[in-house]
């Protein structure tokens, strides 16, 4: 992704706190195209939901541009960029997981697919993915 | 004319990658019958064993949420699109403020 797109996830991620803040991204061709800046349902700094209107928003938008969804992002304001337990439990999309960690400066961006024998398991597998930021 | 029912990422494994499939117009539940009839294994990933709709399965007609509509009995007309949106949520919340007792 960008340096432009990745700055613009940080920056919502930034003026989330102390909540974590949550997000997608659009994807073309396999490249992150558009970061969606969404509303965190839960208003916490310790967990976040996607609010399903607005995520039913963004699938719209997606299809509109004929664009995929590359991946869903949140941050993480205490703790590293690496999947929680909750994260695990929870994830249900077949894509990339970003955590954007603002413990340390600069951001922390890493990517994460989740691997479940049933998409509601409540454990899985993590396998990264590599996070490539151009012109960085 | 008929239904389109999109599909989310996670179940795109039991459609051979399709993102949008056409259904015949009927209710919720006559719907899911027939992608179940079609992909095998689909009912069980959106009901549970009770018949009602998977608890992190949310499913709009249009930008209709069925849950204040008509549920499963929720009808569909030709032309429609049908969203099966999976929750997406998670967090931090194992580490250490979680353990101060913040609120989830």
């Amino acid at each position: 992704m960008s340096r432009a797109l990745a700055d613009e996830m940080i920056e919502h991620c930034r003026a989330g706190r102390p909540n974590e803040a949550c997000g997608m991204l659009g994807a073309k061709g396999g490249d992150i195209v558009r970061v969606f800046k969404m509303a965190n349902a839960l208003s916490s700094p310790v967990r976040y939901s996607l609010e399903p209107s607005e995520q039913l928003a963004v699938y719209n938008a997606l299809d509109d541009q004929g664009w995929d969804l590359g991946g869903v992002f949140h941050s993480h304001t205490h703790t590293e960029a690496y999947p929680s337990p909750t994260d695990i439990r929870l994830a249900s999309e077949d894509v990339p997981y970003l955590i954007v960690s603002l413990a340390t400066e600069p951001a922390a961006i890493r990517a994460w697919r989740i691997v479940k024998s049933d998409w509601a398991a409540e454990t899985g597998d993590i396998e990264e993915v590599p996070v490539t930021i151009l012109g960085s | 004319m008929s239904v389109a029912v999109r599909i989310p990422t996670v179940f795109r494994k039991l459609t051979s990658g399709e993102a949008r499939v056409q259904v015949a117009p009927g209710t919720i539940g006559d719907l899911i019958g027939q992608l179940e009839s079609r992909y095998p294994g689909f009912k069980q990933q959106v009901m549970g064993d009770d018949g009602s709709l998977h608890r992190f399965i949310n499913v709009y007609v249009n930008d209709e949420d069925i849950r204040y509509i008509g549920k499963l009995e929720t009808e569909t007309a030709e032309g429609d699109t049908v969203s099966l949106l999976p929750s997406v949520a998670g967090g931090a919340n194992d580490g250490a403020i979680a353990e101060q007792g913040d609120a989830l």
